[in-house]
């Protein structure tokens, strides 16, 4: 077979791989139930090879992408000799089936002709409520995976063909949202039979063995692409340390220490020095880790590069045993989401020193997930979504505001269709002036989005990030302003921490208010050109007074740029700088 | 008037086309160079050139109908007017925020769109309503007072207005609206959003109010001083302009709400089709327009067109919209369902670092074009590999009016491709072609089996410049067994405007359960009843057909799906026979549905439509003056064309469509014709039916 690659065919059978993601993919957020798949779309979609490796993923969640590799290995290492034709499979557990956190459930349906598996439709999917200590399963505060909620090794949701009659009321009774977890079950196995239909079409069209074969050559060639984009990078050995605030009110930092080694085509990330795993949930199990090394390089190695298994075969990922970044059993792990983003960030701060042109300065560190539960009429709900988010400022523009985090490609959710269906009212949304980093590049403003209870004895929970450690700038950059939570109820109003742990009851009229923290600043804001920063403050992203002190730039009360003003006085911090300097 | 003559024009990037259809169905076509900040003097040129040939007087054009991408282009070149928008307290940055996600994945430099209106302009007022509509926070007058000023001084041209949770309750929009045209110049164009798309999710309405108003003012001049230079140069026929979803309506409608024209031009091509494949007996006929730059596809069935509201405008060509939302600007009104890939005739060819061959998304343009044209074009495109195959004429396209040095094809080829994969000139470019063909089958897919339709149930109904060049391969590669080139396949969206219908079209959010108690039937019959009321005004004509649809979804998911409801008193008969064709659309879009799950009605639509005036089909008469081959071909001139190993160069007949009769011709076949050339590979025969359309059936079995 690869002697006698038809170049042609590789891009054809590409194209017919990605198409079927992608319609895997829109079935599933067209049926799905839950605001937090069909209106945020955390989920994915991959077509797997006969051996579990992804040939293509839906345009959905990049830190999702390598995490079909490791589950689907452990599915097909366990089942193998029982996986009959009709038959789909469901999973969650990270330690019963290499699954990445408890509410990010799998669906997979093996693919027969003529008696043989030949490839995988794969879905995952986050779900509102896998019951557990709190609604939303995804405790701060979890000690051991048993408190997370109902977990699942891999078992037979349909044995060939036939609806097992079980599994769905074991899930509907351990699950505070019984209709939304079904409905998003039902969307998952809907796209999984497109993905059936899809590959058997094509397999009829050119035959098992050529699909497989180029199969191998589609790997194989993202391989190459990926060697070729990271020749490209400069050899080195790059460093970088960040935190996660860490849990409860008087948090400590987890830490993370990387050393990114690019040597000829290929590139380690080793986490040694990383924090052991932690008593709350955002340890993240390895296979989880890798997705996201994955995801931070696939993002500097150009368009090109498929989405397949074969990419990731330069890429060597080493984090230390019981870390937070492999975590042992029985460490819960159901807010892991932020220690994906802070891998990411990492990754990027790395990347930033050998490839400064290809990154932006840190971000707002990942989505805000506030979660609200109650009961109204008599029925439970739960209310999850991702604020969502700010982006550093590159080499060549401004900061990005209301964009996801590299990792995650979330969509908010519509505040019409929360009040709508929930009694809580949004009473602000929307970016906040002087948060984003000073910089020749302005960092993104940080985003405000405040939520009034309108309803007693209301569960919260919020798991957010950058309250203590900010997003730092690049290059004379500044950092972004921190993020803030902030709690105004009947004691008066106060901060909470990134991470409360403690359990927080919301009466009616109560507020929340969070606002994220803003992106890092590129290049030293004093060189930023006057005409931008005044352009900045008459659209209300700076005030005059930020516009000088983090500027230099002097506006007068009329709005008039003081040309002359702004000359002396950022002349005024040169002549201090060198003064300091001598 | 009352000739019978019907006229139309549709104006794109580099040609503005005109079509002609007489009493008696006979098609006279123009083409004229587009005359960018002067439209109108092109389409009277083509009209002119046609009452030229036709011998006819500008008062015997009893309509004149018209699609144009000038609202597309006035948002890509961020060309509208001065706009402000006038929001909720707390709110101004929900249209810059959108719904957050990006279209494109791992891309740390991407930078979204800039918001249509700049942050200075977006003004907030205090006010507040809940879900249903009720009043949490009356509105501030005096606030709206102050925004009237502001905006004044900022010497805005338009203002759209947009409150949350307006879609319950219009009271305060309206009340402000009413403020601001007091206060601001009259020829300010303002719109609210409960008019303008009365439906939740903020994002949405505020985008869709946005657009409406950005390129209101910009679309009112266009259309005021086009029908003036008409009157002026005699042509008082009914001017009519296509709407995104199908169906032509008057210009001051247009005016009134102008963004439901953002795609007129797509939209004809497709209503055109599935006009003319009924007249040719196809009710179910999957569209495939292949241009220079990229190639559109949509489904038609039982003669139905299908629209979506998922729509983002300027937001370049995206495959699976839905999926890849973001780019654009969100457009939350219906429009007919295109999906679109970056495959033209002048996509460009590379090799990529890992020697694979790509094509596109990356095009040569019109200028400087192919290398064929030898206007500098360096690159090789698909267009260069369609005449090294031997599928177009060596010497000249476009009826010999562009002429083209094959040898810079042959040379590009070479040098981009056969150097580097040890290729052969003609291996090369079968790959290039081939490859172009593997990237519209996305676009296929994506309006068939991403929606749970067999492609081989459909014919393929092909045009656009290169549409008949590559039809019958796409058609091979997806089991299709028919594909239809109609006459004008060139100028077919000016084409299919002579064969929209009339139409205006009224939806309401509904929002009750399917299930409902005898009010709720009472409520919807009223609703029906209001639409349809809305509908007959403004149709203003007894012979307009009335269509009832209503959009539903099973409790808890997020999109809707249409049936169709009979007109007429509503039961509980209705009910059960709504949930029973819901169920059987779910099953078929999706492959499942949910037994007795309940369902939501989320909207209620009154469709109204008047057939054209004019004749239902095209005459097949003998070819128009600008059919005919020119005298660089000879009658029945032959040429070699590759066409696969398995049957290497072949010596091919090259003749016009008036070449073909009733009876199949085998191929294999080229016809090459002013405004385009069809491919008919040995594989397949080719014959041309009552209406002048090309018909193509491929061989059964048979491998492409």
């Amino acid at each position: 077979m690869k002697d006698n690659v038809d170049p042609i065919l590789l891009e054809v059978f590409k194209n017919g791989f990605e198409a079927i993601a992608d319609e895997m993919a829109l079935i599933l957020m067209r049926t799905a139930h839950s605001p937090i798949v069909r209106d945020a779309m955390d989920f994915s979609t991959a077509l797997c090879d006969a051996e579990g490796r992804n040939l293509a993923q839906g345009l959905t969640t990049p830190m999702h992408l390598g995490s079909f590799h490791d589950a689907m290995r452990h599915l097909i290492g366990e089942y193998q000799g029982d996986i009959a034709d009709g038959d789909v499979f469901i999973g969650n557990d990270p330690y019963l089936a290499s699954g990445q956190h408890l509410p990010d459930i799998y669906v997979i349906r093996p693919i027969f002709h003529e008696g043989a598996v030949q490839g995988w439709a794969a879905t995952i999917a986050h779900h509102v409520d896998v019951g557990g200590l709190v609604p939303g399963s995804n405790s701060l505060s979890a000690v051991e995976i048993h408190q997370e909620g109902l977990r699942l090794p891999f078992l037979k949701l349909r044995r060939a063909g036939v609806v097992d009659p079980v599994l769905p009321k074991v899930i509907a009774a351990n699950v505070r949202m019984p209709d939304q977890v079904l409905g998003d079950i039902e969307a998952q196995l809907a796209a999984t039979q497109a993905g059936a239909r899809g590959l058997a079409a094509m397999i009829a069209r050119y035959g098992a063995r050529t699909v497989r074969g180029y199969g191998e050559v589609l790997h194989d060639y993202a391989e190459r692409m990926a060697r070729a984009a990271i020749r490209a990078i400069p050899d080195g050995v790059y460093a970088f340390d960040d935190h996660i605030d860490g849990l409860g009110d008087a948090p400590e930092p987890v830490h993370f220490r990387l050393r990114l080694t690019v040597s000829g085509d290929e590139v380690t990330a080793d986490w040694t020095g990383t924090s052991p795993q932690v008593r709350g949930g955002i340890n993240a199990p390895l296979s989880f880790c890798k997705s996201n090394v994955y995801a931070a390089l696939r993002s500097v190695m150009g368009d090109d590069v498929p989405n397949c298994h074969g990419y990731t075969r330069p890429i060597h990922v080493v984090a230390p045993e019981a870390s937070v970044l492999n975590c042992t059993y029985p460490a819960p792990c159901g807010a892991r989401g932020i220690t994906g983003y802070r891998i990411v960030d990492c990754v990027f701060g790395a990347l930033a020193q050998a490839v400064p042109d290809k990154v932006a300065a840190d971000g707002a560190g990942g989505s805000t997930l506030p979660s609200f539960s109650g009961r109204v009429d008599g029925r439970t709900f739960v209310f999850s979504e991702c604020v969502m988010g700010v982006w550093g400022a590159t080499s060549g523009h401004d900061g990005q505001e209301g964009v996801p985090h590299m990792a995650s490609n979330q969509a908010n959710v519509p505040i019409e269709t929360i009040e709508a269906d929930y009694p809580i009212r949004i009473e602000r949304y929307g970016l906040v002036p002087d948060t984003g980093g000073a910089g020749r590049n302005r960092g993104g403003l940080g985003i405000v989005r405040e939520y009034r209870m309108l309803a007693d004895d209301l569960y919260f929970g919020v798991r957010s990030d950058k309250v203590v450690h900010p997003p730092h700038g690049l290059f004379g950059g500044q950092d972004g302003a921190p993020a803030i939570n902030l709690l105004r109820d009947a004691r008066g109003e106060r901060r909470l921490p990134a991470m409360p742990t403690a359990a927080l009851t919301l009466q009616s009229g109560d507020v929340y208010r969070h606002v994220m923290a803003g992106g890092g600043g590129f290049g030293d804001p004093f060189t930023r050109e006057p005409e931008r920063v005044l352009e900045d403050l008459i659209d209300g992203r700076i005030t005059r007074d930020h516009a000088r002190q983090a500027y230099g730039v002097v506006v007068t009360e009329a709005g008039v740029l003081d040309l002359a003003a702004t000359a002396a006085l950022r002349a005024e911090r040169e002549n201090a700088q060198d003064a300091h300097r001598h | 008037m009352g000739t019978g003559y019907r006229i139309s024009a549709d104006i794109g990037g580099t040609f503005t086309d005109i079509a002609c259809l007489s009493p008696d169905g006979v098609l006279t076509t123009a083409k004229t160079p587009t005359t960018p900040g002067d439209y109108a003097s092109a389409i009277l040129a083509g009209i002119a050139d046609v009452m030229r040939r036709l011998d006819l007087a500008p008062g015997h054009f009893d309509e004149i109908l018209h699609a144009s991408t000038i609202a597309t282009n006035a948002i890509l070149e961020g060309k509208g007017a001065r706009t402000a928008l006038v929001t909720t307290e707390g709110f101004r940055d929900v249209l810059e925020m959108r719904r957050v996600r990006v279209p494109r994945l791992y891309a740390p430099l991407y930078q979204k769109p800039a918001p249509l209106v700049p942050r200075r302009l977006r003004l907030e007022v205090a006010e507040r309503l809940d879900a249903k509509g009720g009043v949490v926070r009356a509105l501030d007058k005096a606030a709206v007072r102050r925004c009237g000023e502001a905006l004044a001084e900022a010497g805005v041209k338009a203002v759209a207005i947009c409150f949350l949770h307006s879609y319950a309750n219009p009271a305060h929009e309206a009340a402000a609206e009413a403020i601001l045209r007091d206060m601001l110049p009259a020829g300010t164009f303002i719109c609210s959003s409960h008019d303008v798309l009365p439906e939740i999710r903020e994002y949405e309405r505020t985008s869709t109010t946005v657009v409406n108003a950005y390129i209101g003012p910009v679309i009112s001049a266009y259309l005021g001083e086009l029908q003036a230079r008409l009157l002026a140069a005699g042509l008082n026929g009914r001017l009519l302009m296509m709407q995104s979803g199908g169906g032509l309506l008057d210009v001051d409608r247009v005016i009134a709400r102008p963004a439901t024209v953002v795609e007129s031009g797509p939209a004809a091509g497709v209503v055109g089709a599935a006009r003319l494949g009924a007249s040719a007996g196809l009710g179910n006929i999957i569209t495939f327009d292949m241009g220079g730059t990229t190639a559109k596809a949509s489904l038609i069935e039982n003669g139905r067109l299908v629209t979506t509201d998922e729509y983002e405008v300027g937001g370049g060509i995206s495959m699976s919209s839905a999926l890849a939302k973001g780019g654009g600007y969100a457009l939350k009104l219906p429009v007919i369902d295109v999906s679109e890939v970056g495959a033209g005739g002048g996509s460009i060819v590379r090799i990529d670092a890992g020697n694979a061959l790509k094509v596109g998304p990356d095009s040569a343009g019109a200028v400087p074009g192919p290398a064929c044209y030898g206007a500098g074009g360096v690159h090789a495109t698909v267009t260069d590999a369609n005449v090294v195959l031997g599928y177009l004429n060596p010497l000249a396209l476009a009826g010999g009016s562009v002429p083209i040095d094959a040898a810079l094809s042959r040379e590009a080829i070479e040098r981009v491709v056969c150097r580097v994969l040890d290729r052969s000139l003609l291996d090369a470019a079968w790959g290039i072609h081939r490859l172009a063909n593997s990237a519209m089958m996305r676009a296929v897919k994506a309006v068939s089996t991403y929606r749970g339709r067999d492609p081989r149930d459909f014919a393929l109904f092909a045009f656009g410049g290169n549409g008949g060049i590559h039809a019958v391969a796409l058609a091979g590669e997806l089991g299709m067994a028919r594909v239809i080139v109609p006459p004008g396949a060139g100028v077919f969206s000016a084409v299919g405007l002579l064969f929209t219908d009339h139409e205006v079209s009224r939806s309401l959010a509904f929002g009750r359960p399917l299930a409902g108690d005898d009010d709720a039937l009472g409520a919807m019959q009223a609703a029906f009843a209001r639409l349809e009321q809305t509908v007959r005004q403004e149709l203003a004509d007894p012979a307009a057909t009335l269509r009832w649809r209503a959009e539903l979804r099973y409790r808890g998911q997020g999109f809707e799906l249409g049936v169709d409801v009979p007109a007429g008193p509503l039961s509980q008969a209705t009910l059960a026979a709504l949930r029973i064709a819901f169920e059987r659309e779910h099953q078929r879009s999706y492959g499942h549905d949910l037994g007795d799950h309940a369902i939501d009605i989320v909207t209620l639509r009154v469709i109204g439509t008047l057939a054209p005036k004019g004749p239902g089909r095209i005459a097949d008469s003998a070819p128009s003056a600008d059919a005919i081959v020119p005298e660089t071909l000879s009658a029945e001139a032959r040429r070699p064309a590759y066409f696969g190993p398995d049957h290497g160069l072949v010596d091919t007949p090259v003749i016009g469509r008036a070449g073909l009769g009733d009876a199949p011709r085998r191929g294999p076949l080229i016809v090459e014709e002013y405004e385009g050339t069809t491919l008919v590979p040995p594989h397949a025969t080719a014959r041309r039916d009552r209406g002048g359309n090309i018909v193509i059936d491929l061989d059964a079995g048979v491998e492409p």
